[in-house]
């Protein structure tokens, strides 16, 4: 399916195609008709393969957004559908009956973003398993304060070095083991 | 780590027992099998240092698949929370005398994962960690003398840090229920295998112990059934 031939766009309200580059296709819609758009470039078009789909926090709008990444074997195009969707009830149509791959997709993206997908056969946790925090991939997470509560550190101890030394070890090279020199002058030669 | 001296072996009054104690220490330190047991992405300088480029058979290190059957259980890299506790189950299946090395940056304080919230930083926090290899990653030779110098803690009747895992029981755990929540229970009786080898010592029990034997219960068989 050729999307600037075709009066299929037409159908579609706020719709946006900008054609990046050579094989590469742009589209920013909204989050309503993202199923029926999905459905149609799978229906009527060649694109049958939904390689990811990745979510970004952009917490400053209040917004998620949703790139679906879908590849046509025919065209060899991609489609990058982008949607955005409320922060505060992060809520989005399941596209698992279309693309039945999207189960893992959808599940990874609720359990690192907390966003719910309506429809889809099992939203639970899916890699994090032991972890009952907020969602880890969330702009508000502070992972630095996380880890400063939660873990303790190893001290530095400059002996130890000391003792490596007294064995003879760091980094220092025998004159007979170099077999590269170094093209820049050292200090010593001015 | 708590520093608490730990109680070496006595050394027997016979000159012929001693002879054969050293003896012994000496076939123990070479003769080593190491656990597979690949955390990180440390593990990819292990084949070479296996296989006949560095060659550690020479030394008499070899790999060994099984827990049960190890002596040597090497953190190769990161450990995930999640791993973590999957590294505590086969250590604690593991049979003493038993040695923990902890191998490049990320064992000793997280490495280039010292942000992450899914990365456990200090190994020895939750195991008796013998010794630790820097680097990131610790070139084959690294890790060999690393090896050696465990077979030399072994010979010269030093390696007995495995012991402090069982003398400091309660240190240990509590640090990995702060990690994994009060509920965390091991399928291995720690303190039972203490009173059996004869390991109690005052850092055995204490409040974390105490707060592990409310809730546990003892193993039970594995249910037999297939999946739908």
């Amino acid at each position: 399916m050729n999307l600037q031939s075709n009066d299929l766009l037409k159908k579609f309200k706020n719709i946006k195609v900008t054609y990046v580059r050579d094989r590469r296709i742009r589209v920013d819609i909204s989050h309503e008709a993202v199923a029926n758009f999905l459905g149609m470039i799978k229906g009527q078009g060649s694109y049958i393969h939904l390689s990811a789909i990745s979510c970004v926090d952009w917490i400053k709008d209040n917004e998620f957004e949703l790139v679906y990444h879908c590849w046509s074997y025919e065209e060899n195009q991609l489609i990058s559908l982008h949607t955005r969707i409320n922060r505060k009830e992060a809520e989005m149509i399941s596209v698992y009956d279309i693309y039945k791959p999207a189960e893992f997709f959808e599940r990874d993206i609720f359990e690192m973003y907390g966003i719910t997908f309506i429809g889809s056969p099992k939203m639970e946790k899916f890699i994090l398993t032991e972890w009952d925090g907020m969602p880890p991939m969330l702009k508000d997470f502070d992972a630095e304060a996380y880890v400063m509560d939660t873990f303790n550190w190893t001290d530095y101890q400059p002996d130890w070095l000391k003792d490596i030394e007294k064995e003879g070890g760091g980094i220092a090279i025998k004159p007979e083991d170099i077999r590269f020199h170094a093209t820049s002058p050292s200090p010593t030669d001015d | 780590m708590k520093n608490i001296e730990i109680k070496t072996t006595q050394q027997r009054t016979n000159p012929l027992a001693n002879v054969f104690d050293r003896f012994m220490q000496f076939c123990q330190s070479r003769s080593l099998f190491m656990l597979h047991y690949c955390t990180g992405c440390g593990a990819i300088e292990l084949p070479p240092a296996m296989t006949s480029r560095f060659d550690m058979e020479r030394l008499g290190i070899q790999p060994m698949v099984t827990p049960r059957q190890a002596d040597i259980l090497l953190i190769t890299g990161y450990v995930s929370v999640k791993t973590l506790k999957r590294v505590i189950l086969t250590y604690e299946q593991m049979q003493s005398p038993k040695y923990v090395i902890g191998i490049c940056s990320c064992t000793v304080n997280g490495g280039m994962y010292w942000q992450s919230y899914a990365t456990a930083k200090k190994l020895n926090d939750y195991l008796p960690v013998d010794l630790y290899i820097a680097g990131c990653m610790p070139r084959p030779e690294a890790v060999i003398e690393g090896l050696q110098l465990l077979q030399n803690k072994i010979a010269n009747n030093d390696g007995h840090s495995w012991k402090d895992y069982f003398q400091n029981y309660d240190y240990y755990l509590g640090n990995q229920q702060h990690l994994f929540g009060e509920d965390w229970q091991t399928p291995t009786d720690i303190i039972t295998e203490a009173k059996h080898y004869g390991l109690e010592a005052e850092g055995t029990y204490g409040k974390h112990t105490e707060l592990l034997a409310k809730h546990q219960h003892p193993l039970q068989p594995l249910p037999l059934k297939t999946n739908n």
